[in-house]
């Protein structure tokens, strides 16, 4: 589905690249982890991903199509949905109205569907006290469970998540990752996320480790 | 969940910031009103000063043609001494004139003198003193010792209408009073000779020598200020009576029946003078009589007007330029500020132009509420505005009215047969009426709120439009990642 050729990026200078010549491809159906020590890139890389940023080297095509001829926007509001590190929620709404404002944006099936929105939140867990209230009164970890519920009730058929168990607890993570692994499989998805939890990587299908700017299989592929 | 449900949640969450957002638009809202409001308020006092100065044409013996006339007649005829012959006006001529759309009323004049019979006039003992080419003594045959202005109505003359001169008992003199012998005398004379209303006195024609009794129907008190004419054929201020133009013309002689020596002609749109005076030129012999127009007044107060509309022009650009200026930093302050929140939104696939018009919807909701409360402030401002614009109305009024009437001292000598033309009655009394009945209603109307409105969207757009190229530029990783 996604795929990724002759990849290259760095941030001052083509010397100092962080990775180079990256060359993957990521499949609807599988749940992706990529690991990699702090600092190695795997932020940058999915920012690549998500569309956030153009790559300095290479190119990503989605079904043989190329990002930068889709657009950037368009494939951002259709394509792929990104859960972030730091949640990155619309701090003046409700998470109710944060799933509402990217269900109109991304021009959803689901669509101004407040029962579906509510529904998707229930299932991460929040109440529909906190459903309602502003998302900047709610802890990390609630925000960032509305954060994947954002993400995971819009239609992108690419779901990247950079870091998205940073902030919760143990039975929230495993609740979490078995979601990504259903909306994988059931509504044949592709999921990537970025994780330092090897519990997280195990219990996703296939892993990919980062270092020294070499993508490396932990898991062979399919 | 569209950019305008969006514009609405983040006005609302963020109340203290939107409260001193339409705070700071009210303020400039209401300076932006308070330039049109001098702008509006110019504009209708031209307008009414227009409507109510008024200007007048006035209609008499043409002079030069008569002069020309007599050097004519003087080169062959020799021997006979040649005469200035003036035609004076024919009231027929008058009625025809006034049939003209333009012309809304007259006032037809006549001066003549007369000796007092029955009483004496006040004589004047002037530091010439009794000069021994005094007037009477070489022309007491022509020259009477009292004046008598032959008017339409004495509330036409202007020192009357100026409430220079004021009839203190009685009436004044008025078009009812035609073919009578009532007369309006002066309050010093009155006192001198015990004379009162109701009162009959006898004069002596210098022309005829006959004798007519005149009734008193009024007294007045002629102005302060007018000075006592000096010099031979002088007569003092309170020697002089107001009568119908009828009877002064009787005083003069059987063929000065039914004319005037000048008619003025009020014309009630300034605008229209040069209209009037043409269509008027083509009704009457201009060999024989002149026109002149005055809407010197209207020509002043337009002035005046002119430049406050033009300080008003000014202050209007000036202060929307300012206003564009800060309104387009602070929404620029206030953009930058909500750069992670662009970058969610963009992130999400948000349109750019969607943002842009999500902060545009903002402001203009800002501005709806400014816009209340400006609306508010300027009807303060706009009554304040009324009262300094009225009082400047009158000021100006008031000196085009004293320059001209300073113009007009000294202007004919009164006493002859034909006053000279032009300085007839002048426009100051007119103007005084005017700045009486400019009344500057400075109020905020529809127009005024509409002009506003679209000047503050204009200067939200311009701002919004600015302050976009941070949003348009703005890479989503930049601040969503770091
Ligand atoms: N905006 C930036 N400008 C310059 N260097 C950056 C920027 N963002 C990240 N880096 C650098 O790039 C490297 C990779 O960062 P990142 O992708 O966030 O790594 P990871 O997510 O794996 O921890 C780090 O050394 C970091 O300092
Ligand atoms: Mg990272």
């Amino acid at each position: 589905m996604l795929e990724i050729k002759s990849l290259g990026y760095w941030y001052q200078s083509p010397d100092e690249s962080l990775f180079n010549d990256v060359n993957l491809k990521f499949e609807a159906d599988q749940t992706y982890a990529i690991i990699g020590s702090s600092g190695a890139g795997k932020t940058t890389f999915l920012s690549l991903l998500a569309g956030l940023d153009q790559p300095k080297a290479g190119e990503i095509l989605l079904d043989g199509q190329a990002l930068t001829q889709i657009g950037l926007t368009a494939y951002r509001r259709h394509q792929v949905t990104t859960v972030f590190q730091s949640y990155n929620l619309l701090p003046y709404m409700s998470p109710i109205n944060n799933l509402l404002t990217a269900l109109a944006i991304t021009e959803s099936q689901h669509k101004g569907d407040v029962a579906y929105a509510k529904q998707q939140l229930q299932q991460l867990g929040l109440t529909d006290d906190q459903m309602t209230q502003n998302v900047q009164h709610l802890s990390g970890g609630q925000q960032q469970r509305v954060a994947i519920a954002r993400s995971m009730c819009c239609d992108a058929r690419l779901v990247v998540a950079d870091e998205p168990t940073g902030n919760l607890d143990e039975t929230n993570t495993e609740a979490i990752i078995a979601l990504f692994q259903k909306i994988a499989h059931e509504q044949h998805k592709c999921v990537i996320i970025v994780t330092h939890e090897a519990n997280v990587a195990a219990a996703c299908d296939q892993t990919l480790k980062l270092s020294n700017g070499e993508f490396e299989w932990v898991t062979q592929p399919a | 969940m569209n950019f305008i449900h969006r514009a609405g949640l983040s006005l609302w969450a963020k109340k203290g910031r939107s409260l001193l957002l339409i705070l700071l638009t009210a303020a400039i809202m209401l300076f932006i009103l308070t330039g049109l409001l001098i702008h509006s308020a110019a504009d209708t006092a031209t307008t009414n000063a227009r409507k109510s100065v008024g200007a007048s044409l006035t209609l008499s013996a043409n002079r030069q043609a008569a002069f020309k006339k007599m050097r004519q007649q003087s080169k062959p005829s020799s021997g006979s001494r040649p005469t200035l012959n003036m035609t004076p006006v024919k009231l027929s001529t008058v009625k025809k004139l006034t049939k003209l759309s333009q012309v809304t009323g007259y006032n037809a004049t006549t001066q003549t003198s007369v000796n007092a019979k029955s009483f004496s006039a006040i004589s004047t003992t002037s530091s010439m003193g009794a000069s021994p080419m005094g007037g009477k003594m070489g022309s007491s045959s022509s020259q009477g010792d009292i004046q008598v202005n032959g008017v339409t109505a004495t509330r036409l003359v202007d020192s009357f209408s100026t409430k220079s001169a004021k009839i203190t008992k009685g009436r004044g003199i008025t078009s009812a009073d035609a073919n009578t012998n009532h007369v309006v005398i002066e309050s010093e004379l009155a006192k001198q000779e015990k004379l009162a209303v109701g009162d009959t006195i006898k004069i002596k024609t210098t022309s005829t020598k006959k004798v007519y009794k005149l009734k008193i129907v009024g007294i007045y008190k002629a102005a302060s200020t007018t000075s006592t004419q000096m010099g031979p054929n002088s007569t003092d201020a309170s020697n002089q009576i107001y009568a119908a133009t009828s009877l002064a013309n009787t005083f003069k002689g059987s063929s000065y029946k039914n004319t005037a020596d000048s008619v003025t002609l009020s014309i009630s749109d300034p605008g229209q003078v040069s209209a009037a005076k043409t269509a008027a030129k083509k009704l009457i012999n201009t060999s024989k009589y002149s026109i002149s127009s005055d809407d010197s007044s209207y020509q002043q107060v337009k002035t005046s007007m002119k430049s406050i509309t033009s300080i008003s022009n000014k202050i209007i650009w000036l202060v929307t330029l300012a206003g564009i200026v800060i309104l387009t930093l602070i929404v620029m302050l206030l953009i930058r500020e909500r750069r992670h929140e662009i970058g969610i939104l963009l992130a999400l696939g948000e349109a750019r132009w969607k943002i842009v018009a999500q902060f545009f919807t903002e402001l203009v909701f800002t501005l709806i509420v400014g816009l209340v409360i400006a609306s508010a402030g300027g009807q303060v401002v706009a009554n304040k505005l009324g009262q300094q614009l009225t009082s400047q109305t009158q000021t100006t009024q008031a000196q085009t009215m004293s320059t001209q009437s300073g113009g007009q001292m000294g202007g004919g000598t009164p006493g002859q047969g034909t006053r000279p033309s032009g300085g007839m009655p002048g426009q100051g009394g007119q103007t005084q009426k005017a700045a009486q009945k400019t009344k500057l209603t400075t109020s905020i109307d529809l127009t005024t709120m509409v002009e506003l409105g679209g000047l503050g969207l204009a200067i939200m757009f311009l701002a919004t439009v600015l302050a976009a190229g941070g949003i348009l530029r703005l890479q989503p990783k930049k601040v969503l990642i770091d």
